[in-house]
């Protein structure tokens, strides 16, 4: 979603990044590694429906992932967002920079 | 926090900022001398923790104002922006400004003047960001409005410590309409992300009616770990009034640095000083041995005294004086502090001046480490701050006149502070032009100070620079050259028991030297029987005692006394009669003759002998009684009776207004 795709890329390899039931500050060091991979990927599909507990600096991860993948013109994509997600960006002020989808999709 | 308790660690957090601010702008001006790069990160550090504890302590504005420098600092640290001229001197102002605004919160007026307002705007231009309006500047101080404006900035390390945004959002969203805007700017790159770290801030616009400190309440807990402004934006209608007062306050606060700086010290005066544990714990030793000491003698209380007691008791006597003496060595060291804090200013004040008048000059510093009494300290400033400005002005030349002379372009200027026995030595030298003594001379006979120049030797034509109104600048300047002059100086040092001298060499430079006790709380005199009384006459000013011979006295004409003495007449004051002793020797065969030196003249005081020296701790006879001529103080005697401590100088004074009269 909202990312833009590019079309240099090609196509291969599509990675969905799992975020963990407590997406919190102890854990960000397995996710940011997971998501450093996935930025060789072709294209990635973070999944946050699972999301239970979550914190600034999870969401600060993030966006600072978003970016990274914007700049390589990585498409970065949402396959769920759960309600503790949604309302923790909503809070810091982050969901249009997360791009978060407006509603959750099927 | 409950404002008591912030109140009283203000204070402590005030005394520390200025130390911070002294430290930036000794950093400043040495990078300013082509310092190292590690100086940059020593006055962020100093900017950033004064930053961190305004907004602690409550003081938003100094925060506020700090974070414009701070974000000027941290693009010259991380290398975004070359330091240069332009910057060192306007965080120089900044300094300047900080310190004015720390001296308004002592003073507990309103923090921010217009000097504050266009000093932030400045830096913020600097910054490349346009100026706050004014209107919301104006009303930053309000406590209540119905519309506020945060801006928080946690620092990086906040997260890690368990405080977490979202929990401190969620609670500000409890006390009015939040619009939060996220700032992402310094999120770094993702790979470099260090995941437990904060780089986010934010500006949460919060709507509804609120109090600051409900606001600011929400973020107690993170004090210190963020950076916090909180403006009002809406005023509620009850408090406009007060809010409208506010922008005419800093109208009439103090604008210009040098009086803020004044300001400053007079507050200083009342101030605290620190000790080091070291100094305090050694006290606490001192005072054991003393309470074991005294409980060793309580045991002579009761049972006779025979030989071997006696010997007891004559040793447990020693160990007592040997301890007191100490422990009142221990306590006088207390107030003992560098003469650093008095040396520090001065390089921003030699760098200001000698830009003002195109020279360029080198401060060397000597011997910052020397300690002596804080009063002392406190009363050195002024007269060196004389001495340099004179020493700048008048003493050294212009890069072209140095070249003329054969010299380098950059002058020399040395502060050296030293210990010489129980005085403490500051010397102010420069390596000009030197006295002028034709010019001074010239002066001098217009003046009427002296017939001529002929046969006066270079040492009593520089003593002629001390004479009041005595001023050889040509033109005078907002520098130095107002004709109150080097008899300031003079009277200043000797009124805290100094003297000043000049050494000086035309073409070479001079050197002023002053000298002065190391503390005014003791002083050793000689006691000097007058009568029934006892008088201590101050050791330093005591040039020999003689016994005379009645004819060797001289009246002359118009009341007076005179004596030769070493191939001068010497005008006699018998203490006696000036302090209407009774009883008093009144043959000069039978007293002794003291002969001393006060102001520069020498005059013979008569009194009945002396007694001894001792050393006398000062008490003030200007708090317990009031102040008499030629008496500076009082102490008391082994005896418990009271002697009082002889002026010179007043004495002299008093000794040529009355041959005037």
């Amino acid at each position: 979603m909202g990312s833009k795709s590019n079309p240099q890329r090609k196509a291969g390899e599509a990675r969905v990044i799992a975020l963990p039931a407590d997406f919190r500050l102890t854990e960000l060091a397995d996710v940011k590694a997971g998501l450093l991979q996935a930025l060789e990927a072709a294209s990635v599909e973070i999944d946050g429906a699972g999301v239970e507990r979550v914190d600034t600096a999870a969401l600060q991860l993030l966006l600072a992932f978003r970016r990274a993948a914007s700049a390589r013109g990585l498409p970065a994509s949402w396959s769920g967002v759960s309600e503790t997600m949604r309302d923790a960006a909503g809070v810091l002020g982050l969901t249009q920079a997360l791009e978060l989808p407006a509603t959750m999709p099927a | 926090m409950s404002k008591a308790g912030l109140a009283q660690f203000q204070q402590v957090f005030i005394e520390e900022s200025l130390e911070g601010l002294d430290t930036m702008e000794s950093s400043l001006l040495a990078l300013d001398n082509g310092g190292d790069g590690e100086l940059v990160h020593t006055i962020f550090r100093a900017a950033h923790s004064i930053k961190g504890g305004a907004a602690t302590f409550g003081f938003p504005e100094i925060s506020s104002f700090t974070h414009e420098a701070e974000s000027l600092l941290d693009e010259v640290r991380s290398g975004k922006r070359a330091i240069d001229a332009a910057i060192i001197e306007v965080m120089l102002r900044a300094v300047d400004c900080l310190r004015g605004m720390f001296a308004r919160a002592q003073a507990g007026s309103p923090l921010n003047d217009a000097v504050a307002e266009s000093l932030r705007n400045e830096l913020a231009a600097l910054m490349g960001r346009g100026a706050p309006a004014g209107g919301v500047q104006a009303r930053r101080n309000v406590d209540q409005a119905d519309a506020w404006t945060i801006r928080f900035r946690p620092h990086a390390g906040m997260l890690a410590g368990g405080n977490e945004p979202l929990r401190l959002i969620r609670e500000l969203a409890g006390i009015g309409e939040l619009t939060v805007t996220p700032e992402l700017d310094r999120v770094p790159e993702f790979a470099k992300l260090e995941p437990t770290e904060c780089h986010l801030g934010w500006t949460i616009e919060l709507k509804g009616p609120a109090k600051r400190a409900d606001i600011a309440g929400v973020f107690d807990w993170v004090e210190g770990e963020c950076d916090l402004a909180i403006e009002a934006k809406h005023v509620v209608a009850e408090v406009a009034p007060a809010a409208a007062a506010t922008p005419a306050a800093p109208a009439a606060s103090v604008a210009d640095a040098g009086a803020v700086r004044a300001q400053r010290e007079a507050s200083a005066e009342s101030s605290s000083v620190r000790v080091s544990i070291d100094k305090i714990d050694g006290l606490i030793n001192l005072v054991g041995e003393l309470v074991i000491t005294q409980s060793m003698l309580d045991t002579f209380r009761e049972g006779g005294i025979d030989a071997a007691r006696m010997a007891v008791l004559e040793q447990g006597l020693a160990q007592l004086a040997r301890h007191t003496r100490e422990l009142q060595e221990s306590v006088m060291g207390i107030r003992m502090l560098p003469i650093a804090s008095v040396f520090n200013r001065f390089p921003r004040m030699v760098r200001d001046i000698s830009q003002k008048l195109g020279k360029q000059v080198k401060l060397e510093l000597v011997g910052e480490q020397t300690e002596l009494d804080k009063t002392v300290l406190e009363k050195i400033g002024d007269p060196m701050v004389h001495l340099v400005r004179n020493a700048i002005d008048h003493g050294l030349e212009t890069p072209d006149k140095r070249r003329a002379a054969g010299k380098g372009d950059t002058g020399t200027l040395t502060l050296a502070a030293s210990h010489r026995g129980g005085n403490i030595v500051v010397e102010v030298s420069d390596d000009g032009a030197g006295l002028n003594r034709d010019a001074i001379v010239a002066k001098a006979v217009q003046r009427g100070l002296v017939a001529s120049g002929e046969g006066m030797s270079d040492d009593a034509v520089a003593e002629l620079i001390f004479q009041p109104g005595f001023s050889t600048a040509a033109v005078t300047t907002d520098l130095s050259g107002r004709g109150v002059g080097m008899d300031v100086v003079r009277r200043n040092v000797a009124d805290l028991g100094g003297t000043v001298t000049i050494r000086s060499t035309q073409g070479k430079g001079s050197v002023f030297t002053i000298t002065l006790p190391l503390t005014l709380a003791i002083i050793d005199g000689l006691t000097a029987a007058v009568g029934d009384e006892r008088y201590i006459v101050p050791l330093v000013s005591i040039v020999e005692s003689v016994q005379l011979k009645a004819e060797a006295v001289r009246s002359v004409a118009g009341g007076g006394e005179l004596f030769r003495f070493r191939g001068e007449y010497l005008p006699v004051i018998r203490l006696h009669d000036v302090f209407g002793c009774g009883e008093a020797i009144q043959a000069i065969d039978e007293g002794l003759m003291v002969v001393v030196e006060g102001e520069g003249t020498r005059v013979g005081l008569f009194v009945d002998g002396l007694i001894g020296q001792q050393q006398a701790v000062v008490k003030s006879l200007e708090a317990n009684y009031r102040r008499v001529q030629g008496i500076s103080g009082a102490t008391i005697l082994a005896d418990g009776s009271v002697a009082l401590i002889v002026d010179i100088a007043g004495l002299v004074r008093l000794q040529s207004r009355r041959k005037a009269a």
